[in-house]
């Protein structure tokens, strides 16, 4: 407010200071949220792309073949769906198990068996911040993990480089799987792999 | 204490949105193909980003067991 205002004549109507006063409350709260968010408008919080660059960097520091599979890989593929967690499918050697234990001590996480003896699944798990990374020695769907390497993706993240599985993959798995978790996304995956199809028919 | 007649509750019953779809209503089908038209849209969103740049779907955990995005 300029000093000639203060008080007497100058003093400008209500209306204006309210005003004033609403948009620089609106501003802060703008700032605010701003803040929070990144610069293409999610909450910072959903965004993997820090976890996924700790993780490819963690897993190459340590040479564990591991390929990223389920919702995650299908989100990193174009499909508009979320998860709580980040899948990888690994072969389960015990040269492997014990780099797994490497990467675990690493990202200050512990290995888990959830459903042991039942599953093959081990889980790291980070209290502090909820971080979980579930590897599978078995996927529905998925005869081995040469092929399903073979037909993944490499997507950069940060310095390190993560296999991500292909739609196909993903779709079949889930097919098998026949959770109705999985059921339910199916057909949002089938209606990607559509238009990812449909853009490589159009490239030629 | 009488009883409704059941003719009258008959005709206050509300046809939900399924069975006006189930109908085939017009209603109906333009939410749909509304929908529809919308998934495709975010999808070729999608798409169109690098891979590296599809990462926001981390949903967070919540104290009392669910999630939130």
């Amino acid at each position: 407010m300029p000093a000639s205002w203060r008080g007497g004549r100058h003093r400008p109507p209500y209306n204006e200071l309210f005003d004033a006063r609403r948009n620089t409350v609106q501003a802060m709260r703008n700032d605010e949220a701003k803040a929070r968010r990144c610069p293409d408008g999610y909450p910072s919080r959903m965004n993997a792309a820090p976890l996924l660059a700790l993780v490819s960097q963690v897993l190459v520091r340590h040479r564990l073949d591991a390929v990223v599979i389920g919702n995650a890989a299908a989100a990193l593929q174009g499909s508009p769906v979320t998860t709580m967690d980040v899948d990888f499918m690994f072969r389960q050697t015990p040269t492997n198990l014990r780099k797994l234990k490497a990467v675990a001590d690493d990202l200050e996480a512990m290995v888990l068996r959830p459903y042991y003896p039942a599953s093959a699944l081990f889980r790291v798990v980070r209290d502090r911040d909820g971080l979980q990374l579930d590897f599978m020695a078995k996927v529905d769907g998925v005869r081995s993990f040469e092929a399903l390497k073979a037909r993944a993706t490499p997507v950069r993240f940060g310095r390190s480089t993560l296999l991500v599985a292909s739609l196909r993959d993903i779709i079949r798995s889930k097919e098998r799987a026949g959770r109705p978790q999985d059921l339910a996304v199916l057909p949002v995956l089938r209606k990607t792999l559509d238009e990812q199809e449909a853009r490589k028919a159009s490239r030629g | 204490m009488s009883k409704k007649p059941a003719r009258r509750a008959a005709a206050k019953r509300r046809v939900g949105s399924g069975a006006r779809q189930a109908a085939g209503s017009p209603h109906g089908s333009a939410l749909a193909r509304e929908s529809e038209r919308a998934l495709v849209e975010q999808i070729r969103r999608l798409l169109d980003l690098p891979p590296h740049e599809r990462t926001h779907f981390l949903r967070v955990r919540l104290p009392n067991g669910g999630s939130a995005v």
